[in-house]
């Protein structure tokens, strides 16, 4: 595998855009992102899109090829991905290995989806019939019953607080109201979290990311050329892919992929999780980003809780995390969420990143999390940025 | 007319002693599944032996939803019970209220057999429940 950097980035803050299509959002964030790295449409030898579910919700087919055809890329191989909730980290990976191997200098990934032009029983069916043996969607199981399992569990085993998880949305989404593309951009306090509408018993609204359209993309390219695009090109130092085991005899209080995916980041990039000075992870629930602290090494196993409470994850302390405002204030744009993280950490590696900065950050750790399927994550992508 | 039917056919048999869970036993390595399997994702081997899962297990965790699939009405309280099997079940939890202050992680479940909820037409889809174990059945 050769050295890859990229080059540009471009994303369209998460939002309802139900009045605009699909094609249109996405070629925005790939307009970007190609200006971005001071290319032209042509330079692109090859590209990935992640969209989830276009025939649930009445998107069309071949996604990719009708945002790109607008934008004046044809010829090219043009591949879409879909691997749930990771389904733009797979896109960028993708762009990675092909870069990596040699088969192509330039390449470009993007993420798009709309989804809120779904209604919630529309989306909560897709998780219901014959698809996973179990059936655990069609007995009333849902990603928030999920991860409600995981924080009961996390309690008890732990003696992790309701207040301990409802700070971790009140960092995120403090964090979210100084990022001018996040969705919601109220900071909350800890009652206010605790009192708001109850999701799934112990989860509140706020601990549970919201719904929204968008679109993300990111030019890879051979590091060897970088400097030709880009007066800071960010090395992508690991790119990890693994499934999940779906154990029966583990605690449910772990994540097996994150363990498994961040030890082989770290061992791809020559680094420990010491090395790391900030991360985007995936916050789809507040209670998961307390599991991944302790997952990816950033402390130990059961000190999620604290880890959060104490400060450690906040910009100022050991690892700052999700100075984006996660998830939990951008919204899961499925499709695009994997490699907005990835844009966040580019623009933080960069300088970029206003008022949420963090001072001297040169290495930067992505986590995306791909769906469940009965006691396990399915699909897990750890990216580690270099300045 | 409204209809009650299993949510598969194939998970509940009477082994003798009334329906049970039916598990699959690998012949080759001894590992038991739930669902039954086409093969051992373990060994590869074929025709697993159909058997009687237990009736009880312990709560792993658990959980009240405040929303879930249509014909399911809310809130209900979800859990992971662990079947000595060393199967892990998710399950609907019936016969607990007030559910709060009566699960207990670690707690012994045991299973009933009842309507899950209801499909799209009106119809009854019937599976397992788990209930704290020990109550006389109302
Ligand atoms: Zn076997």
């Amino acid at each position: 595998m050769r050295a890859v950097a990229i080059a540009g980035i471009g994303g369209i803050r998460f939002g309802k855009y139900g009045d605009r299509s699909l094609r249109v959002l996405g070629e925005e964030a790939c307009i970007k992102a190609i200006r971005d790295a001071g290319m032209k449409p042509r330079d692109i030898q090859a590209a990935y899109v992640g969209n989830l579910a276009q025939w649930e919700w009445g998107q069309g087919l071949l996604i990719g090829h009708s945002v790109l055809r607008e934008i004046g890329i044809t010829k090219i191989p043009i591949t879409r991905v879909e691997n749930g909730c990771a389904t733009g980290s797979n896109a960028f990976h993708e762009a990675w290995y092909r870069v990596a191997t040699g088969a192509c200098d330039i390449a470009l990934a993007f993420g798009v989806e709309q989804m809120t032009v779904a209604s919630s029983e529309k989306i909560l069916n897709v998780f219901t019939g014959r698809q996973h043996a179990e059936r655990d969607g069609d007995m009333g199981n849902s990603a928030p019953g999920l991860f409600a399992l995981m924080a009961r569990r996390h309690m008890e085993e732990f003696g992790t607080t309701r207040n301990q998880m409802a700070m971790v949305a009140v960092k995120n989404r403090k964090y979210g109201a100084r990022n001018p593309e996040a969705q919601l951009t109220r900071s909350v306090t800890v009652e206010e979290v605790l009192k708001d509408r109850m999701i799934c018993d112990p989860l509140t609204l706020p601990q549970c990311c919201p719904r929204g359209d968008g679109a993300a993309a990111a030019v890879l390219v051979a590091a060897k050329i970088a400097r030709k695009y880009s007066s800071v090109p960010i090395s992508v130092a690991a790119s990890v892919q693994v499934s999940g085991t779906y154990p029966d005899d583990r605690s449910y209080t772990c994540f097996d992929t994150d363990v498994r995916a961040a030890e082989a980041a770290y061992k791809m990039a020559g680094l420990g999780p010491g090395d790391i000075d900030l991360a985007e992870v995936h916050d789809c629930f507040s209670v998961a980003e307390i599991v991944h602290y302790e997952d990816l090494g950033f402390c130990r196993k059961g000190d999620g809780g604290r880890f959060v409470e104490e400060g450690h994850s906040g910009i100022g302390g050991k690892i700052p995390v999700n100075t984006s405002g996660g998830l939990l204030s951008k919204g899961h744009v499925i499709g695009a969420t994997g490699i907005s993280q990835i844009i966040e950490l580019v623009r933080q590696l960069r300088g970029q990143a206003g008022g949420r900065q963090v001072e001297g950050a040169r290495v930067a750790l992505q986590h995306n999390g791909g769906g469940f399927i009965h006691t396990d994550t399915a699909s897990c992508f750890i990216h580690i940025l270099r300045k | 007319m409204k209809t009650r039917r299993f949510i598969e056919d194939g998970w509940f048999h009477d082994f003798g002693h009334g329906l049970a869970l039916t598990g699959g036993r690998c012949p080759a390595c001894g590992r038991i599944y739930f669902p039954t399997k086409q093969v051992c994702p373990a060994c590869f081997a074929t025709d697993q032996e159909k058997i009687p899962l237990s009736h009880k297990g312990i709560l792993h965790t658990f959980a009240c939803s405040h929303m879930g699939p249509s014909g399911l009405p809310t809130p209900y309280p979800i859990g992971f019970i662990e079947l000595p099997e060393g199967i892990k079940l998710f399950s609907l939890l019936t016969r607990c209220d007030p559910w709060d202050r009566v699960l207990k992680v670690g707690m012994e479940m045991e299973m009933v057999i009842e309507t899950i909820r209801t499909d799209e037409d009106g119809n009854e889809i019937v599976g397992y429940k788990f209930r704290p174990s020990g109550e006389i059945p109302s």
